[in-house]
């Protein structure tokens, strides 16, 4: 298989080629197939599941996951990782409905995305500039967020929220929560950003080798920084939702939101050691995991084994990324 | 002094794959001698260090420490008498003189370190080396260079070492230690000691050796006694091959000086100047630690200078800045392709990209369909064999890998490039390829500064060499004037005199 086509222009038998090798080279296919065939399963075993009413409901349920994993899928593929995500929602959105109580809505929007995307810049700067492990530095952010949010609201919740701030998470169109579109326009806009532009190749580059990014003259740690800063921004989203949803901010909001939005990624095929990975993958991981807390809900399943179950599934899809990492590794050293 | 081996090699011969690295060694190491093993990089000196020190097996042949056996994993070796001391350190620096010394090999009674026989044991091992007034329980990370590589000697003394092999100890020291060390090892060679002693320094060896063994492309080509060689002599039979013909070095008109460094001081450079004129190739020649990479870097804007300044067509580059230097058109092309050059993981077609966005995007946004004929070009003009653009750059050959660097760095038409050893391991056929896309560059009207691990591969590209030693430029020579052997004195005989 040693041809080297002569033509300039991409025929379109290559775009399908192209875009099937997408889907199979970001380890996507494995996982749309455990997609479909959990959904078969449940639709058999549930009747209610196969309805368009409990479809789009899984999409809204999953709303807050996927805002954040659309930012945390830019963090991950530069190699570095977001824990902050769940105290990030709960500190911005708490700050942006007290300033909304006080002033509007408008402002408590306004609000709530400045502080998230300060959040995220807090991260992005000490891991691009000061150079320290994302792991540490988002998880210290986490303990210092989910700190301040409680000793602001001494733990009580504010409650009673301006429509504004409400609109997203509360209201819909023909049916559809506006949350669920929201879901699908960050994904959307996250899939441009990340494979069409220049900004999204460099975040792979500098995922996949920062120091031959470097030396190719990316500016690694500006891309560095900016990735967590959009994850902040998707986060704060992701609060405006929750506090609409809610019509108040509780100090509780989306603990442990991480694992989910970690989870979400990952199972979507984008890999841990970063430079691999796809929006695509990470939506179909995103509703992987709705649909199989949708279906333990349905099942009247435990709660506390719906949390067993995602915590296996983080095992299995970093088990597998691992996996594949060693092979491609082991078929280059041959 | 007795006439017994105390290492025999016997028709010792190594092949990685289909690449012979050695071929059918024999000889000996007498016990009580020195003995000097020299070689151009890639002779194969490293690999018989490797097959020595048990690290790897020989693919036939076999070699005798005294008259057994060599076993065949490092630990076996060691404990059988055998020790190498490698060119970079092998301590901890945060562990004390003592702990280092003893690593691995600390007395205990039952189960707990027994502290004075340990300080006996570490104090009579410092002793031969000249080091025992230094105090045990400081962290090593304290001592000198210096003192660290003798204190490596030590260790190896501590575990009743009879063979030591010394790989280029002397490559990071200063003048004055390295009198110092050579002191150390004629003493240890007076307590009986068999030393096998690896170097670049080709004085040294004047100083210590009592035979010497030539390496050349895997094959002994020379071992006598010291007695028999001069440096000429020893010159001739490490180099001794036909400048090869296969670089086709045409005469090219140069252009006006386009890039200027002027007095540059840097980590590894020492008052460094240089210029270059379009059209112009210029190679680096010097041994390993020199500055030649060093000195690129810096002329690239990766490391910063701390003095000096370095002008690209009269604007001046900023230190440090690898925006700076591709804005004046500065591009550099790194020596690890794998770990500096490319993203593996990433295509053909992206890894193209990398840098160069403005060819293949508008207002941020990506043009696949221009990034993936820009990869079908490309692979034609260069010959890379690939099946897709689309395929990862890493299930590449390291040859083709090479192309793709090259086909980045030449689709900007750059003013200065400064390629370090651009065909490191990359076998001939792809290399004369490479060459010839260089060559193209240049008479295209770019700048290049470029370094081989091979002298004379540089010797048969360049126009103009500089010699660097120590991180100074201690020869400029033009191409009617390339005189390997001079230059090869300049380069070991300057980073002597020069020092400090």
């Amino acid at each position: 298989m040693t041809s080297t086509a002569h033509n300039v222009a991409v025929p379109p038998q290559h775009r399908i080629r192209n875009f099937l090798r997408v889907i199979f080279s970001n380890n996507i296919a494995p996982i749309a197939l455990a997609l479909i065939i959990v959904s078969a399963v449940l639709s058999f075993m549930t009747p209610t599941f196969l309805t368009p009413g409990n479809l789009s409901n899984i999409v809204t349920q999953s709303s807050v996951v996927g805002i954040a994993a659309v930012g945390a899928t830019f963090v991950i593929i530069t190699s570095g990782i977001d824990l902050s995500v769940g105290a990030n929602i709960a500190l911005s959105g708490l700050l942006g409905a007290m300033v909304s109580q006080a002033t509007n809505g408008y402002f408590g929007i306004l609000t709530v995305l400045v502080v998230a995307s300060l959040l995220g810049a807090i991260n992005g700067a000490f891991v691009a500039w000061l150079r320290l492990a994302p792991f540490i530095v988002t998880l210290a952010v986490l303990g210092m967020a989910r700190g301040m949010t409680l000793q602001i609201s001494q733990g009580n919740s504010v409650y009673g929220l301006p429509e504004a701030l409400n609109w997203l998470g509360n209201s819909d169109f023909a049916g559809i929560k506006s949350s669920a579109i929201l879901t699908i326009v960050m994904f959307v806009l996250g899939h441009i950003l990340l494979s069409r532009t220049t900004f999204g190749h460099r975040i792979y580059a500098v995922g996949g080798n920062s120091e031959a990014a470097r030396l190719a003259g990316i500016n690694v740690k500006s891309i560095v920084f900016t990735a967590y800063v959009i994850a902040g921004f998707c986060a704060g989203l992701a609060a405006i939702v929750t506090l609409g949803r809610l019509d108040s901010a509780t100090p509780n909001a989306a603990i442990g939101a991480e694992l989910n939005v970690i989870a979400a990624v990952v199972i979507g095929g984008t890999s841990l050691f970063g430079g691999k990975g796809s929006m695509v993958g990470t939506f179909i991981g995103v509703l992987l995991i709705g649909v199989i807390n949708n279906g333990m809900t349905l099942l009247n399943v435990s709660a506390f084994l719906v949390q067993f179950v995602q915590g296996a599934l983080i095992l299995l899809a970093v088990l597998l990324d691992a996996l594949n990492t060693r092979r491609i590794r082991n078929q280059r050293t041959s | 002094m007795a006439n017994t081996a105390a290492v025999t090699l016997e028709g010792t011969s190594k092949s990685f794959g289909p690449i012979e690295v050695l071929s059918n060694i024999s000889f000996a190491l007498e016990s009580g001698t020195v003995t000097g093993l020299v070689g151009e990089n890639g002779a194969g000196k490293s690999t018989l260090i490797k097959i020595l020190s048990g690290a790897i097996a020989p693919t036939s042949g076999h070699v005798l420490l005294g008259s057994d056996k060599l076993p065949s994993n490092t630990g076996a070796v060691i404990a059988a008498g055998l020790s190498v001391i490698y060119q970079e350190l092998t301590d901890i620096p945060d562990m004390s003189l003592l702990e280092n010394i003893l690593l691995g090999n600390l007395t205990t009674r039952a189960g707990f370190k027994a502290t004075k026989v340990n300080i006996a044991r570490a104090r009579v091992g410092l002793k031969k080396v000249g080091l025992e007034h230094l105090d045990l329980n400081a962290p090593i990370r304290n001592l000198t260079i210096s003192q660290r590589q003798l204190a490596e000697i030590a260790r190896c003394l501590v575990r009743d070492a009879k063979v030591l092999i010394l790989d280029e100890p002397t490559s990071s020291l200063p003048e004055a230690d390295v009198d110092n060390l050579l002191d150390v090892i004629l003493a240890l060679k007076a307590e009986g000691l068999t030393i096998l002693y690896v170097t670049h320094h080709l004085d040294e060896l004047f100083r210590i050796a009592d035979r010497l063994v030539v390496l050349r492309d895997g094959s002994v080509v020379g071992d006598g006694p010291i007695g028999e060689w001069d440096e000429g002599k020893l010159v001739r039979a490490m180099l001794a091959k036909d400048l090869a013909q296969a670089y086709p070095w045409v005469s090219r008109k140069l252009g006006s000086v386009t890039l200027e460094g002027e007095n540059l001081v840097a980590r590894g450079v020492r008052g460094s100047s240089v210029h270059i004129k379009s059209k112009e190739i210029v190679g680096l020649v010097g041994l390993a630690g020199a500055g030649r990479t060093e000195l690129m870097r810096v002329l690239t804007g990766v490391e910063p200078f701390l003095k000096g300044n370095v002008t690209v067509g009269g604007k001046p580059l900023k230190s440090g800045r690898i925006s700076s230097a591709r804005a004046l058109g500065v591009l550099y092309g790194p020596e690890d392709r794998k770990q500096e050059g490319l993203v593996l993981g990433g295509s053909i077609e992206s890894n193209l990209a990398y840098g160069s966005y403005h060819l293949v995007s508008r207002f941020g946004f990506l043009n696949l369909a221009s990034m993936h004929s820009r990869a079908l070009f490309s692979g034609q003009k260069f010959s890379i064999k690939f099946r897709s653009p689309t395929q990862a750059v890493g299930e590449l050959s390291g040859g083709n890998q090479q192309k793709v660097v090259l086909a980045r760095i030449s689709q900007t038409s750059p003013v200065v490039v400064c390629f370090d050893d651009p065909t490191r391991g990359v076998d001939v056929g792809a290399k004369s390829g490479i060459y010839e896309h260089i060559f193209d560059l240049a008479s295209n009207g770019t700048s290049i500064f470029m370094t081989s691990s091979d002298t004379d591969e540089i010797l048969a590209v360049a126009d103009r060499v500089y010699v660097l030693a120590g991180g100074r430029i201690v020869g400029e020579l033009l191409r009617s004037e390339f005189d390997r052997q001079h230059i090869l004195h300049l380069a070991s005989r300057a980073a002597k005199k020069k020092e400090i």
